[in-house]
């Protein structure tokens, strides 16, 4: 951009205009002021350009992830011998075409229009064929199925803090028990004296 | 701003006449002198600044700020003041 100072009293009203900037007539004592608002507004306008180009990367992002939590439905389905001929021959396709990028656009379509209600279902089978039987999908899936499997499983197992809880009231108990005995066993000693 | 300082209000009070510029709220020794140097050695210079600028606050504070470096605090000062007498008198 040319130097402000170049420009005449008109443009420089002009450009106010442009940005927005309140601004009253350019006056001696006013321009310097109207000059450094306008350079600060066109340093900002470069700044505002660059960040909307992230945004469509973290978009791509949110849509892999999404790609991925249709997938496991598909793979439990073929241990559970669903009678299905349709839904099996699927799973085929998607294993076979793990690395290809071009069947995940095209099977998302599919994936969206008959999985919505089928997948939560799925979800709670996982767990019931243990999620030790399944260690290639969950690391493969990414982080949002390895999530799910986890709490799944917590819900089985007892928490830790529990386990905890239990052992130190059990521990306190044998110990009063034992605080108990050894009163007693002082007794006899005493009326033997 | 809830509270203003006594040179707010004698200045507020009665038309500015010939005033020198340090006899606005928020400008004292070393903003005076400085504007001064800028040309504007009356208090009715410093009022014509500001209503070129359509005594607008935003515009107002940042060539305060340019001309003669006064913080935050005399900025307000100084707007205060002006806006007020004009209220009463413009």
């Amino acid at each position: 951009m040319a130097t402000l100072r170049s420009k005449s009293d008109q443009e420089i009203r002009e450009l106010l205009d442009e940005y927005e900037i309140k601004h009253g007539p350019i006056v001696d004592t006013t321009r310097p002021l109207y000059e450094k608002k306008l350079k600060e507004a066109m340093a900002k306008d470069k700044k505002v350009t660059k960040p909307s180009s992230d945004k469509t990367f973290y978009r791509e992002e949110q849509e892999e992830v999404t790609y991925v939590t249709y997938r496991t439905p598909v793979i439990s389905e073929v241990p559970s011998g669903d009678g299905k001929p349709y839904m099996r021959s699927r799973p085929e396709y998607s294993e076979r075409d793990f690395v290809d990028d071009k069947l995940y656009s095209r099977s998302r379509p599919e994936y969206s229009s008959g999985r919505q209600y089928v997948d939560e279902p799925h979800v709670y089978n996982t767990p019931s064929y243990s999620s030790y039987s399944k260690p290639m999908p969950v690391v493969k899936a990414g982080g949002v199925v390895v999530k799910e499997e986890i709490t799944e499983s917590s819900g089985k197992l007892v928490p830790l803090w529990i386990q905890l809880l239990v052992f130190l009231i059990v521990a306190g108990f044998l110990y009063f028990i034992f605080i108990n005995m050894e009163s007693v066993e002082s007794n006899p000693f005493n009326r033997i004296q | 701003m809830s509270s203003t300082s006594q040179k707010h209000k004698e200045f507020v009070a009665e038309p500015m006449g010939e005033k020198p510029v340090n006899a606005l709220a928020g400008i004292g020794e070393v903003l005076g002198k400085r504007l001064e140097e800028k040309g504007f050695d009356k208090a009715y210079v410093v009022l014509g600044q500001f209503l070129v600028l359509k005594k607008d606050e935003e515009l107002f504070r940042d060539w305060l700020k340019d001309t003669c470096g006064a913080n935050v605090k005399q900025q307000g000062d100084c707007y205060g003041c002006l806006r007020e007498w004009c209220d009463s008198f413009l």
